[in-house]
Order: C-alpha cells, then structure tokens, then sequence
C-alpha cells in the first residue's frame, strides 16, 4: 500500500490536540498524493484590488489596469460557490467507543474537521450539524476562513452524548435547505437504520446529495474478544454476558448484515456509502468526497 | 470392581473444585462497555442454551477429569474376589483350625470358623481344600477334596473347642503329609488360631514343612486379655484320719495380655466353703497362698480351688480329689531284740515310720514267737527284721496264706537268719532263695550301683545312695522276682515277687547299722515309708488329672460293660468300645461306678493353655517354613503379587489415563468455543 504511505495513521493523528492543525495535515497529506485536478474553480465576483506579491498567481494580475497605471494589482473576488455542504456528526455515546486507538467521535470530528478544512480549502460553504439524541450544534454553512474556527472550535468542544436519534436533525436540515445541498453524514448508524435511509432517502429526494460515512471501530467489526466478558451497552446500559468465541459468528452475521442493508438501500437511493474503520487512514473518506464533488460540480 | 489403592479414593473430593471454581467465578467476568448489543442480543436462543450446556459440559468434563485422575490412581481391578487372582494357578490348601481351650476366650473360635469359610469362598473351583481342627492332636480331619461345599460343611458342623492345650507341630506334620499327595503344585498351610505361645514352646525338633508348601496365618487372639489360672495346686494326696489339719497350696498366677492386680481365691470341700484368700499379684506374676483343710471322716472327697474374677472362667477353678484313709497296720517282727536301742533294728525302724502320732503308720512289734495268724488279720504289712527262719511251720503256712490273700511283706535279712531255715518256711513266698552271707573287712564295702528307678518304690527318691554296705546275703532269685536294687558286685540288694494277691519285698542287708549305714542316710527314711506304702498296696489314684491324661479303670471292673461314667453334670460319658481306658476331655468331676466301688476323678484343664501370652504369626512361619520354599510368602503378599500381576495385565488405569486425556483434549476444545 504505497498510497497510504502519504496518510497519516490514526493513531498518530490522534495525539494532535489542534484540530485544524490535524485537519490541515489529513487534508495536505491526501492532497499530495492526488493528480493535480483538471478544475480550475469556478465563478467568482469582483469586488477591489490589491497590490501584487510574490508569489501571487499571475493569471490574475489586471493587465488592463497595469497598462493604465503600468502597475500590478491583483483583482480580488467574493467567493461565490454552487456548493453548500452540512457536514452532520453523531456524537451519541456509542460514538465515544474505541477498542485502544481513536474513538469513533475521534475519527469523526477528525474526518469531520479535515473536510470542512477541504471544503473550505475550495472555497465551498462548510456548515456543521453535531447530535446525539438532539441536535447540539448547528453551523450554518458559510465560506469564511473565520467559519472554519468556529466549526473546529465546535468540533474540538464535542464530547460523547447519550442516545443517538439521527433522524431528527436530518428532518431539521432538510427543512431548512432551500439550496442544493452537499448534506454528509458521519455516524456509526446504530440507530433505526430504516428511519435514518428513509429521512437520507427523502434528503435525496430534494435533489441533495449525500454522503454516509459509517464509521466503525475495528473490533465492532471483528470482535477480536477471548475472554468471556460482560459487555454493557454504551447507551443503554444493558449487559450481557457471554464468550466471544461462541458468539463471534452469529455477531458478525447479524452485524454483516446490517452494514449490507446500509451500503444497499444506499446505493439504491443514489446515496454514496463509505465505511470507515478507525483504525485505518482517513484517505478513503476524503476520496469518496472528491468522487462525490466531482461527479455532482 | 475393587481398589488396590482405595485411599485415594478420597481425591474424589477435588472433583468439587471445578464445581466450587464454577460457583465463585459465575458473576465475575470482566466488564467491557461496548457501543451496542444489537448484534450480541439477537443470536438465537438455541445458542444461548447450546452455550449453557456447554458450561455445564465442561464443569462435567473438569469434574470427570479429576475424577479418572483419582480413579486411575487408586488402580482399579476388575475381580474382586481374591479367589479369581487365584483361580489361574490352581492350589490346594489345608485349614487348620485351632479348637483347644484357648479358642473358647471370647469369640475366637466364631472369628475362626468364620475366616476358614472366608477362605474356602475365596477359592475357586479346581482348587483342593482339606480342614484339619485340632489341638494337642488332630481333633477332627476333612481330607483334601474339591468338593469346596464339603469343606464348607465341615467347618459350620465344628461345635465347641475342647479343653485341650494346643501343639502346632502335629497337626503341621499331619498337613505337610496331605499335601504330599494333593494335586496341585501350589500348596499352602493356613493356620488359624489365636497364636499362643506355647503351642510351639516344647517343640526344638527343628521340623519344618516340606519345600514348595508356604504357610499362611490368620491370628485371631489379637486383642487385650485378662485371665487369672490355678499354675499348682498342691494338696495331700492321702490324709489320715487323726491328723487335725492340712494345708492346700495354690499358685496363682496372671497369665493374660493384661496383668489382673486381685484375685479371690476360695477353697471348697464336697462343695462347702472352707477358706478364702484374697491374693495381690500387683508386684508379682504369680503367688503361692496356702488354705488350711481338715476332715472327721475317712473316705473320698472332693475339692475345688476357684479364683476370679477375670475374663476367661474356663481356669478359675481346680479340681481335685482327697482320700482320707486309716492309719497303715504294720506288723514288725522283731528277730533280734535287743535293749540297747542302737543294736535294736526294730528300733531303727519304728523311729523312721512311726515317731510321731501324725504318722500314716501304727507298728506292732512282736516277737517271732508271736506270730498268729489271728494277729495277720489285722495287719495290713508285716515286717520282717532278722527273722524268718524261727517260725514253725502253723506261722509259715499262716504268712503264706496273708501273703497270697492280700497281704504284704518286707523282709530285711541279716545275720540272725538262717538261710536253710529261711528257704524251707519263707522259700514260696520269698523272691530268692537266701545263699551265704558275705561279711567283708574293715574298709571294705559295697555300694549300690544299680536299681529300677521306675518302680514306686524307688521313682520318689530322688537322693544319691550313697550307703556303705558292709554285709550282705548272696541269693537266687526265683523265677518270678524282680531285681529292683543291686551291689556294686552284682547281687541283688532288693527284690520283689508278687505272691497271689500280695506283695514281698526282700532287703539282702540290715534295717540297722550291722551291716551298713543306710540309717544313718537321709534315704532310709523315704525308702522305708515309699516301701511300706507300696506294700500296703494303698491306691495310688492321682488326686487330679488333666484334660487328655488316660485314666486307667481296669482296677473297677472286669469290662467296660460294667462301668457307668458321668461328667460333671451328670451326663452320661461313653468309653471307646471295650477299652477300658477314658482319656479325660471334660473340665470337672469324672464319676466312675462300678459294682465294685465308685470312684471319682478330678480333671483340670493343662496349665499352659490358660497362659495367653501369643506369638507373631511370623514367628511361626519363620519357624516351620522350609528354607526350599521360595518365595516365603504370605497370604497377603502373596495375593499382593497376583494382584499386581492381574492388575498388569488388566491395566485399567492405562485407560482410565488415555480417557482422561482425551476429556482433557475435549475440554480445551470446548473450553475455547465457551466462555468458561
């Protein structure tokens, strides 16, 4: 896997506090290893000038303006985007599971982080949605490089809530988008997962797209467990004991099959999947954002 | 199935450690918060229950673990009757089963009869049983036989033991010789008993049982025990009527495994108490008491020595008989008279029987002259002293006719008597015919060096004779005497003839210190008591018997036809056949009547077999195990090796190994697909 070799672990990416700085080197890593992209970006608005710098790129130097006044400005625009993404981050208590390395909120906020920082990065408007059983935080989507503080401030504040209820601020935001919207969401969906594809489902529907990132720890998705445990629900509390070994493979049967009718009646309603395993890099989640932007921008 | 190694059964009690480990550790696994159990809680219940048998699977497969474990080492043995380890080499074996005095001690000869029969179950069809009860002798014999329900029979059909004493020897011989001819080349001796010591006290014959036969013991006398017994009791044979008092003694003695501290000791007479005793053995074995006993009447009584308590009353009590007779007449014919004592021989005689009043003798002295046969009627001896040639012809005919009805006679030759005279009157009652008398020199003298000292008159005497004879008659014995005494040269110092029903003892030297020193010697006394006792012909009946001893009744009667015998509880006892003998088998008083007279007779168990003291049973095999016979095995040791060979073969706890491994393989299998 040379490829990944430019990622950084997670593990390693875990022991940096400063969220942007985590976000800026998940999101330079990846791009480093990309092609240079075709796009050139997109419209944008006039609105002043200012004087040349080094190093400023020179297709956007006033030749007009040089010749009257024999003198580089650089003409300046107000972003003017297509593009409005929610990024929607479960932080219910399930989130807060990890088996040794990051935690699923972790590997959330981190992912969660590093795409507004991209986001941003193409001057697209980046909003947040954080919950658990209620809606948290709500960031409305903006192009701002002083945005992006507050989404990571909001972000590095989140802590494991208490029981998950994606369906509810999913209903909250598909109310409120009254523009074509990139709507993503970063959950482990251990939730009614028919009501949560039924809302993404209807989020669809208004002619946004979206993105399902579920992430999942690694031994939620091996139960490398040996010794006999009593394993206590992180939401409800329940417990129950029992001997991995005897039932490792009636829990990855039911568990397998309900990552398949995620990635299914995702896939059957134009919704991009990704499953994401904390204890790998964040390279996938980001190459499926840049496949989804492509394709829809 | 049976344990060679049962104590280790008690390792069964680990299999509860699983158990318990299982109890303690049911709510203690780890706790794991984990993101959901959605995926946990809906396997199927089948699994869940599927798991709990498997639990409950696995604290059977630890539990059965440790139990093989235990069993394996406790090494199993199909066949647990010792029987079949025998059963493929054929034995034969002879029981011998103690039936003497001792075995009536408690339940003893129940525990016999009961490990004979353990033992003939324990042999297998094939095998060759023979029985032997005994104790002094061979009481009963069921011979070598395969017929093991005979053998069976004959042990339940032994009753009581007798009063027997016991010897091992004999009835070893007696099974060393059946199994010299038995079938089977194992052969075995099983002795059962309670091992006294004694049985093998008198034996240093050095005999020991035939090589290739082994001996077995089965001791059952083990155990304290407390027993007092009577080891002597001396009582007077005779008592005459005018002596006022005499004194029994009794040794009493503490024979058991425990020493018994007191012990009462009481002295009956026809069933009347006439002493008692109380004895203290605390700083000794034994102890000597003497009872005083008189009587008014002449005539046969008996008496009883009882002691107690203690726990074997078999012994407490001796038996014995006393005959209170009259006074023995005796009339001394006196052929020298003389008034100076020392020369008087009637003087010296007189003083030896009848010096005191207690004396058992009353003496007549008369002349020659006096001689009636009126006066013979009264007399139950007559002695002779220097006489027997100055009778007339009226006395000779009326000695002869005392002699031959009864009548005894001593006749002590010397030099008043005439030998030619003496022949003629005294020649058909006199056991030789007198020839020279023999005078010799001064220094000179003869010394007795020969004599039968069987005879009653010379068995008591146990002193040297160390008389000087200095004068004596030479004579010729007639055909019917006995020499019973002779000279250093060769002539007979004393003789006997039996004349008719009468008795005549002939001295060839002087009653006196003419002719040698004889009174002068401690022997002159006894010698002249023993003689006229012997020809008084007075009963000789021993006061008591043992169980065992022969009692000669031929004195009572012509046949056995015309005995009637009875125990002392007044059963009647049959004689073997027209045997006039009765071997004493019954504790007590033996009654005996005849038309004649009735007689009774004490009979006493044999000291030694109240003596309790016992001897290791492998003292015994040590002692009568041919050195040839080898291995020297014991039962147990022996049983020990087809043990270990049968359980070699079986090997139970091999499998019992393989099995355990193999749980032990199951149990990890489970045990990793399991929580616990």
């Amino acid at each position: 896997m040379a490829a990944n070799t430019n990622f950084i672990d997670p593990s390693v990416l875990a022991s940096l506090d400063n969220l942007e700085l985590r976000a800026r080197v998940v999101v330079e890593g990846f791009l480093s290893g990309l092609h240079k992209s075709p796009h050139r970006g997109f419209s944008v608005e006039f609105t002043d000038y200012r004087h040349y710098h080094q190093g400023d790129d020179m297709r956007h130097v006033d030749w007009k303006l040089y010749a009257r006044s024999d003198k580089f400005y650089i003409k300046q625009y107000e972003d003017e985007t297509n593009v409005r993404c929610f990024v929607v981050l479960d932080s219910s208590a399930s989130m807060g599971y990890s088996s040794g390395g990051m935690s699923k909120l972790e590997y959330g906020r981190t992912l969660a982080s590093a795409l507004a920082y991209f986001i941003m990065k193409q001057r697209d408007a980046v909003g947040l949605i954080t919950f658990d059983e209620k809606v948290r935080d709500y960031i409305p989507a903006l192009c701002r490089q002083p945005h992006l503080i507050r989404i990571l401030r909001a972000l590095s504040a989140l802590t494991p809530g208490t029981t998950t209820d994606v369906v509810k601020p999913l209903s909250d935001l598909a109310m409120n988008l009254n523009r074509k919207s990139l709507v993503i969401l970063i959950s482990d969906m251990l939730d009614d997962e028919q009501r949560i594809l039924k809302t993404l489902q209807s989020l669809r529907a208004m002619g946004n797209d979206v993105i399902v990132f579920q992430v999942m720890d690694d031994a939620e998705l091996n139960f490398k467990f040996h010794e006999a445990t009593e394993f206590i629900d992180s939401e409800t509390h329940e417990s129950y004991i029992t001997s991995p070994a005897a039932v490792r493979d009636a829990y990855l049967k039911n568990l397998n099959a309900f990552l398949d009718d995620c990635r299914k009646q995702c896939q059957s309603n134009g919704i991009d999947y990704c499953l994401l395993n904390t204890s790998k890099p964040l390279d996938a989640a980001l190459s499926s954002y840049i496949f989804r932007r492509a394709k829809s921008f | 199935m049976t344990f060679l190694s049962p104590l280790f059964l008690f390792g069964l009690l680990a299999a509860a450690i699983p158990i318990a480990i299982h109890l303690i550790r049911k709510e203690k696994p780890p706790k794991m918060v984990f993101s959901t159990l959605r995926f946990l809680k809906t396997t199927s219940k089948k699994l869940i229950l599927f798991q709990q048998i498997q639990q409950w699977l696995l604290l059977l497969l630890r539990a059965a673990v440790i139990s093989l474990l235990v069993f394996a080492f406790a090494r199993p043995l199909l066949d647990s009757s010792i029987s079949r380890l025998v059963e493929g080499e054929p034995e034969s074996v002879v029981i011998l089963i103690d039936a003497s005095m001792s075995m009536r001690y408690g339940d003893r000869f129940d525990e016999a009869r009961d490990a004979a029969l353990d033992t003939i179950n324990g042999l297998s069809a094939g095998d060759e049983i023979g029985v032997i009860a005994f104790s002094n002798a061979a009481l009963g014999v069921q011979e070598l036989t395969t017929d093991l329900d005979t053998a069976r029979s004959f042990v339940s059909a032994l009753e009581q033991p007798s009063f027997d004493a016991t010897r091992y020897m004999p009835t070893l011989r007696l099974a060393d010789d059946m199994l010299a001819v038995a079938r089977h080349e194992s052969k075995r001796v099983q002795l059962i008993s309670d091992y006294q010591a004694n049985a093998l006290a008198d034996d240093d014959s050095g005999w020991q049982l035939s090589p290739g036969v082994s001996f077995s013991g089965v001791d059952v006398g083990e155990g304290a025990s407390r027993n007092l017994y009577l080891s002597d009791v001396r009582s007077p044979t005779q008592l005459i009527e005018s002596r006022s008092e005499y004194g029994v003694l009794a040794r009493v003695r503490s024979a058991g495994t425990v020493h018994v501290d007191e012990a009462d000791v009481r002295l009956m007479i026809d069933g009347q108490e006439q002493g008692r005793a109380r004895v203290s053995l605390q700083d000794t074995s034994e102890q000597v008491v003497r009872l005083p006993v008189s009587f008014s009447e002449p005539g046969a009584h008996r008496g009883e020595i009882r002691i107690g308590p203690d726990d074997f009353a078999l012994d407490n009590t001796f038996y014995f008989t006393l005959d209170v007779i009259p006074k023995i007449r005796v009339l001394l014919v006196n052929g020298e008279p003389s008034s100076n004592w020392f020369e008087d021989e009637a003087h010296w005689f007189s003083l030896a029987i009848a010096s005191s009043e207690e004396s058992a003798f009353v003496v007549n002295q008369i002349a020659t002259a006096a001689v009636t046969a009126e006066l013979l009627t009264q007399t139950d001896v007559v002695v002779l002293l220097n006489a027997g040639s100055d009778f007339n012809s009226t006395q000779g005919r009326a000695l002869q006719g005392f002699v031959e009805e009864g009548g005894s006679m001593l006749i002590a030759a010397s030099d008043k008597v005439q030998a030619s005279g003496f022949n003629q009157l005294l020649g058909g009652l006199s056991p030789a015919q007198l020839g020279n008398p023999s005078l010799l020199g001064a220094g000179d003298y003869l010394m007795v060096a020969d004599m039968d000292r069987r005879h009653p008159v010379l068995f008591p005497l146990e002193g040297e004779w160390n008389v000087r004879f200095t004068g004596y008659w030479y004579t010729q014995p007639v055909a019917d005497a006995s020499v019973l005494m002779e000279f250093d040269n060769g002539v007979p110092a004393l003789l006997e003839r039996q004349v008719g029903a009468g008795r005549v003892l002939l001295f060839t030297s002087s009653l006196d210190t003419e002719w040698n020193n004889l009174p002068l010697q401690s022997l002159y006394l006894p010698f002249l008591h023993e003689a006229v006792r012997y020809l008084a012909q007075v009963g000789t009946k021993d006061r008591a018997y043992q169980i065992g001893d022969v009692i000669d009744l031929t004195e009572l009667a012509d046949s056995a036809a015309d005995l009637g015998i009875s125990n002392a509880a007044g059963n009647s006892i049959a004689l073997d056949g027209e045997s006039m003998l009765y071997s004493a088998s019954e504790l007590g008083f033996i009654e005996v009547s005849s038309p004649a007279r009735n007689e009774v007779f004490a009979v006493n168990s044999a000291p030694e077999e109240s003596m309790l003291a016992r001897v290791a049973v492998s003292a015994v095999q040590d002692a009568v195990t041919n050195s040839d016979t080898m291995p020297i095995q014991s039962e147990r040791v022996r049983t020990a090796e087809l043990v270990a060979e049968r359980e070699g073969s079986q090997r139970l706890w091999w499998w019992i190994i393989v099995l355990t491994m193999l749980l032990v393989l199951a149990e990890t299998r489970i045990a990793n697909t399991t929580y616990r």
